[in-house]
C-alpha cells in the first residue's frame, strides 16, 4: 500500500482592521480585541475563503488583503485537490443536493452573515474536514466577543449588513451552481 | 482499545457538534458516529469493527448513491475500504466527513470512447482538476479542440467539437487498446453510421458526392483504410519502381507517361502545394526530369515506406514492396486519372468495381479519385487520401487488376498524378489536421499493432497541432511542405548511407513513421 500523499493545510489569518482594532477596541468596545480576523484555508497551493460572494479561491495571498498577518498550521490532509473541490462544490450548493434540508444551506453567498456565518465559520468547517482539527478559538470567538459588548449590541444591525468579500478571488462551485 | 472505550460510557465530548452523553444502553461494540456531509450531518450506529466498505454500503443506501461515489474523510485521512473504523481511531461520537462525488464529473472511458468515435479524440491535456484559480470546471466542458468544421474551410479552424474527455494521448491509447472498443470500431456498419451521421461528414458528403459513394461501399472503406496505411508503402513502391524500371509491369510505361504529363498538367492545378506536387512528380520521374527536387521527392516517397502489414515495418522494405507494386500503380494511375481536373465526378465505384483483384488498390483508386476531384478544393481531397493512409491489417495481397486501372488511366486526361500523390503525402497531414476525428476513426481500423501504435502516437501530436491555425497555414505553405519533404529525404538518405546514425535522429523518425515509437501506454 503506497503511502498516502499528505498535503499541508494552513490557515491564513488576516486582520481586516489592519491594527486599528487593537488600538481602538479598548475604547470603543471596552475590551481588547487583537484584530478583526478574516481567515482562509490554504491547501493544494490555493487559498479558499468564504465571503459575501460565496466560496472563492485564489493563489495564496492573492486577495486584495495581501499577505496574511499570521499563518497557522492546521495539519495535513490526504484529501486530494479534486476531492476537495468536490467537497467545496457541495458545500456551496448544498441546497440542491440536500433532500432533508429545507432551509438554505451553509455556504451560498446569501448565507453570509458577518457574525454568525462568516469566513471563519467556513474556514473552521473546512479545516475540520481536511484535518479533523479546528482553527484557533480566538478567531471563532470573535463574533461572540463583539456581541457581548454593549457597543457591539448597539451596532449589531449595522454590522449585520456588512458583507466582507476580499477581492481577488474567483468563485468555486459547480458551473450551474451558485458562487 | 476501541472496544474498551466504547464500553465505557462517555459524557459530553467537547468539540463534537453532537456532544450528547453516550447512552449507557448502547451495546458495547456499537459506536455512534456522526457523518457530516455537504452541510448536513447524521448519526449512525454501527459496530466498532465494521469495515469501511461495509459502512459505505450503509451510507450508499442511505444517501441513495453508489458506493464508489462515497469518500470518507476522518481527521484529514481518507478512509480506505479495507480498514475498520476502529483501526482508524474512529471512536464514539467522532465525526466522519463524507463527500459524495458527482457522477457526471468523472471521466469515464466509456463515455469518452463514444465521444472519440465522433469527435476529436485528442487535444490539449486538461485535467479534471480545476485550474489554479480554483475555478471548478467539469472535465467534460473544459475541452474545446480546434478543428475546422468543414474541409472546405481549411484556413479557418473552427472549434466546434463537443466535449471530449479524451484529452491526452494516453487516454486515447488506453481507449483504443480496449478490445471491446476495437471490436466496436471494427464493426464497419457501425463505423459507417458514425461517419455518415457526423454533421461535418455530412456536409462534406454533400459537397463531394463521391464520398458518399465511397462510404456506402464497405469494401472501399476497408480497402481505403488499408491503403491509407499502405500509402507509405505505395510511395516506396513508386520509388522502387523508378530505379527498377518495371517495364514488365503493364502499367509502368503508362504510369510514367502519365507522370510525364505531370509537369504540364501541374500548372493546371492551382494549388498552394502545386510546387510540392511538382517536386513529387519530378522525383517519380527521375529518369525523365532533371528537377533538383527529384531526389527530395523521391526520398519523400520512400520515407513513409512501411511494409505491408504482415511484415514488420522496416526501412528496407523494398523487397517487400514488390507485391505492392500493383497497388501503387493502380493508386497512382487512378489518381492521375482523377487528378485530371475533369471535374467530372469519376465514380469511384466504377473504378473499384472494375478491379477484380485485391480491393486494396480499388479503394485507393476510389479514394484517390476523390482526391483528384477535390483537388481544387484542396482540403476535401485530403480526407480520402488520409483514409488511404491509415494502416490496415486486412487484405494485404495487392494484386491489382491492372486492366481496370488501365482503362481508367486511358480514359482520363492525365494531369497531376503527381499532384495527387503529393497531395496524398503533403496534404494528408493537412487533412488529418482538418478532420482529426476522421483520422481517429480511421485509426481505429488499424489492425497492425506497430503501425497503429505509431499512428496513434503521431495522431495526438497532429491533433494538438490542429489547434494552431498557424500550423495549418504553415502546412499550406508549399515551401514548408518542401521543407518537410527535404527532411524526409535527408532521413532516407541517412538510412541508406549510414544507418548507424539513425538513432541520433530517432525522434524525427518516430514522427515520420520510420521507427516504432516507444510504447507510451
Amino acid at each position: 500500500m503506497e503511502p498516502p500523499n499528505l498535503y499541508p493545510v494552513k490557515l491564513y489569518v488576516y486582520d481586516l482592521s489592519k491594527g486599528l482594532a487593537r488600538r481602538l477596541s479598548p475604547i470603543m468596545l471596552g475590551k481588547q480585541l487583537e484584530g478583526i480576523w478574516h481567515t482562509s484555508i490554504v491547501v493544494h497551493k490555493d487559498e479558499f475563503f468564504f465571503g459575501s460572494g460565496g466560496i472563492s479561491s485564489c493563489p495564496p495571498g492573492g486577495t486584495l488583503l495581501g499577505p496574511p498577518d499570521s499563518v497557522v498550521d492546521v495539519g495535513s490532509t490526504e484529501v486530494t485537490e479534486e476531492l476537495f473541490l468536490e467537497y467545496l462544490s457541495s458545500l456551496g450548493e448544498s441546497l440542491f443536493r440536500s433532500v432533508l434540508q429545507t432551509f438554505l444551506t451553509m455556504y451560498r453567498s446569501e448565507a453570509y452573515n458577518l457574525f454568525e456565518h462568516n469566513c471563519n465559520t467556513f474556514t473552521n468547517e473546512v479545516a475540520q474536514f481536511l484535518t479533523g482539527r479546528k482553527i484557533p478559538s480566538y478567531i471563532t470567538d470573535l463574533p461572540s466577543e463583539i456581541l457581548s459588548t454593549p457597543f457591539g449590541q448597539a451596532l449589531r444591525p449595522l454590522l449585520d449588513s456588512i458583507q466582507i468579500q476580499p477581492p481577488g478571488g474567483s468563485a468555486v462551485g459547480r458551473p450551474n451552481g451558485q458562487s | 482499545m476501541p472496544h474498551v472505550i466504547s464500553r465505557t460510557p462517555r459524557m459530553a465530548q467537547s468539540g463534537h457538534p453532537s456532544g450528547l452523553p453516550t447512552d449507557r444502553n448502547i451495546p458495547p461494540s456499537v459506536t455512534r458516529v456522526i457523518v457530516k456531509t455537504a452541510g448536513k450531518q447524521e448519526e449512525f450506529m454501527i459496530a466498532d469493527n465494521i469495515l469501511v466498505s461495509q459502512f459505505k454500503e450503509k451510507l450508499s443506501a442511505h444517501f441513495k448513491c453508489q458506493m464508489d461515489q462515497l469518500v470518507l474523510v476522518f481527521m484529514g485521512r481518507l478512509l480506505k475500504d479495507h480498514d475498520t473504523l476502529g483501526q482508524r481511531g474512529i471512536l464514539d461520537g467522532h465525526t466522519i466527513h463524507l463527500v459524495i462525488k458527482s457522477k457526471h464529473r468523472s471521466r469515464s472511458l466509456a463515455h469518452s470512447s463514444q465521444n472519440l468515435l465522433t469527435k476529436d479524440p485528442c487535444h490539449r491535456d486538461r485535467n479534471t482538476k480545476g485550474n489554479n484559480n480554483g475555478v471548478y470546471q467539469p472535465a467534460d466542458v473544459s475541452h474545446t479542440p480546434v478543428e475546422s468544421a468543414l474541409p472546405m474551410d481549411p484556413d479557418v479552424p473552427k472549434v466546434q467539437t463537443q466535449d471530449l474527455e479524451m484529452d491526452s494521448p494516453e487516454c486515447i491509447e488506453q481507449m483504443l487498446q480496449n478490445p471491446s472498443i476495437q471490436q466496436l470500431l471494427s464493426n464497419l456498419g457501425l463505423m459507417r453510421q458514425f461517419i455518415s451521421e457526423h454533421p461535418d461528414m455530412q456536409q462534406w458528403m454533400q459537397q463531394n458526392p463521391e464520398v458518399s459513394h465511397l462510404l456506402e461501399n464497405s469494401e472501399i472503406l476497408r480497402q481505403t483504410l488499408e491503403l491509407a496505411r499502405n500509402l507509405a508503402m505505395i510511395q516506396e513502391i513508386m520509388q522502387i519502381e523508378q530505379p527498377e524500371q518495371t517495364i514488365e509491369h503493364p502499367l509502368s510505361p503508362q504510369s510514367y507517361s502519365d507522370l510525364e504529363t505531370m509537369p504540364g498538367g501541374d500548372n493546371a492545378l492551382d494549388q498552394s502545394s502545386a510546387d510540392c506536387n511538382n517536386h513529387m512528380l519530378n522525383s517519380l520521374q527521375d529518369p525523365f526530369g532533371g528537377n533538383p527536387f527529384t531526389a527530395l521527392l523521391g526520398g519523400h516517397v520512400l520515407e513513409p515506406a512501411q511494409s505491408s502489414p504482415p511484415s514488420p515495418p522496416q526501412p528496407q522494405k523494398r523487397q517487400d514492396q514488390l507485391p505492392q507494386l500493383p497497388t501503387t500503380r493502380v493508386i497512382y494511375t487512378s489518381s492521375r486519372g482523377l487528378s485530371s481536373n475533369t471535374s467530372a465526378n469519376v465514380d469511384p465505384n466504377k473504378v473499384s468495381h472494375t478491379s477484380s483483384a485485391s480491393t486494396t488498390a480499388i479503394s485507393t483508386e476510389g479514394w484517390s479519385h476523390n482526391c483528384a476531384i477535390q483537388q481544387p478544393d484542396g482540403v476535401p481531397a485530403l480526407p480520402s487520401i488520409e483514409l488511404t493512409q491509415q494502416p490496415q491489417g486486412e487484405d494485404k495481397d495487392t494484386t491489382i487488376s491492372l486492366n481496370s486501372s488501365d482503362q481508367k488511366l486511358e480514359g482520363d486526361p492525365q494531369l497531376s498524378d503527381e499532384q495527387t500523390s503529393s497531395q496524398i503525402t503533403g496534404s494528408m497531414m493537412q487533412l488529418l489536421l482538418n478532420n482529426p476525428y476522421l483520422a481517429a476513426q480511421m485509426m481505429l481500423f488499424i489492425t497492425m499493432p506497430q503501425l497503429s501504435e505509431q499512428c496513434r502516437q503521431q495522431l495526438p501530436t497532429f491533433l494538438q497541432q490542429t489547434e494552431l491555425s498557424d500550423t495549418l497555414l504553415a502546412l499550406a505553405n508549399p515551401r514548408a511542405s518542401q521543407a518537410i519533404l527535404q527532411i524526409e529525404q535527408g532521413l532516407q538518405l541517412l538510412a541508406t548511407e549510414a544507418p548507424v546514425l539513425l538513432p541520433w535522429v530517432a525522434p524525427y523518425l518516430w514522427g515520420l513513421g520510420w521507427l516504432p515509437s516507444p510504447s507510451c501506454s
